[in-house]
């Protein structure tokens, strides 16, 4: 029992390495906004339903290697589990193909730092709520 | 760690974006700046660049300042025999720098500069309130 196989918690931290990737994509944005020939680049949207099934089944293979011959050998999930990479990070980052425009980059950063900010209050709820139930059971 | 990463990004953003100020606090400090004599030429208006590069290292596309290219347009002229620079006819060639096109070129590098200011600010909010998680 670990941190991440709560599902709560693993689908929260998931949303936040997510929005920080594309804080990432947001600023290289920004910064190149005045450099000729950049265009703006966004991240695929979250897979919710993914993550959901992923992180609620826990016998669900996450990531590892690949088996592309007959004489490879499965590894459990339990032995790659520092290893795995998450979806989140991992998600596509695509090319809009347009001009910079700073003021939609503006928005979405502050539409990112929003999203972030409510992903670290459902953390910090969720864990006092488990801090809650620690309580009443020592009492 | 990728909310450091684009922190570092925007830094990249202000840089390249103070680089290109200060080449035109150049231009226009060097408006009126005439040669010596007749034979050489005044001030030549650089121009500066910005290109981005891919770095390795933060895995990012940061920006960075390129090489400011001299400016190839013709001289202004103005009728001043007085002038040490003055050539035979009373004329001084003047520097290539239009003070209008300099401030515009000052007021957009400044909004740059700014989006990346807030860009920088909005990081490092996300980072702090995921430091805060520690203290809850």
């Amino acid at each position: 029992m670990n941190l991440t196989s709560i599902p709560l918690l693993d689908v929260l931290r998931e949303r936040m390495s997510w929005l920080s990737a594309r804080q990432n994509v947001l600023s290289q944005n920004v910064a190149n906004a005045d450099t000729p020939g950049y265009t703006t680049q966004d991240m695929a949207p979250l897979d919710f339903g993914k993550i959901l099934k992923e992180s609620t089944q826990p016998g669900v293979f996450q990531g590892g290697l690949a088996l592309t011959d007959p004489h490879h050998i499965a590894v459990s999930s339990d032995t790659t589990d520092g290893l795995a990479t998450t979806s989140a990070a991992g998600s596509p980052i695509t090319s809009t193909g347009l001009a910079v425009s700073v003021e939609e980059e503006m928005m979405k950063v502050a539409d990112t730092q929003a999203q972030y900010q409510a992903a670290t209050n459902l953390y910090a709820k969720a864990i006092s709520m488990m801090r809650t139930a620690i309580d009443r059971s020592g009492a | 760690m990728d909310l450091a990463t684009s922190m570092l990004v925007a830094a990249s953003g202000m840089r390249a974006q103070s680089s290109r100020m200060r080449i035109i606090a150049e231009n226009i400090a060097n408006a009126n700046s005439t040669a010596a004599n007749a034979s050489t030429d005044p001030y030549r208006r650089k121009i500066p660049t910005i290109t981005s590069a891919f770095d390795r290292e933060l895995n990012a596309t940061v920006v960075k300042a390129g090489q400011p290219v001299q400016d190839a347009s013709d001289f202004r002229t103005q009728y001043d025999p007085g002038n040490p620079a003055a050539d035979k006819q009373g004329y001084v060639k003047l520097p290539n720098v239009n003070s209008l096109v300099e401030i515009m070129d000052m007021r957009e590098a400044q909004t740059s500069y700014e989006a990346n200011v807030n860009v920088l600010d909005a990081s490092k909010t996300m980072l702090s309130r995921t430091i805060d998680l520690l203290t809850k």
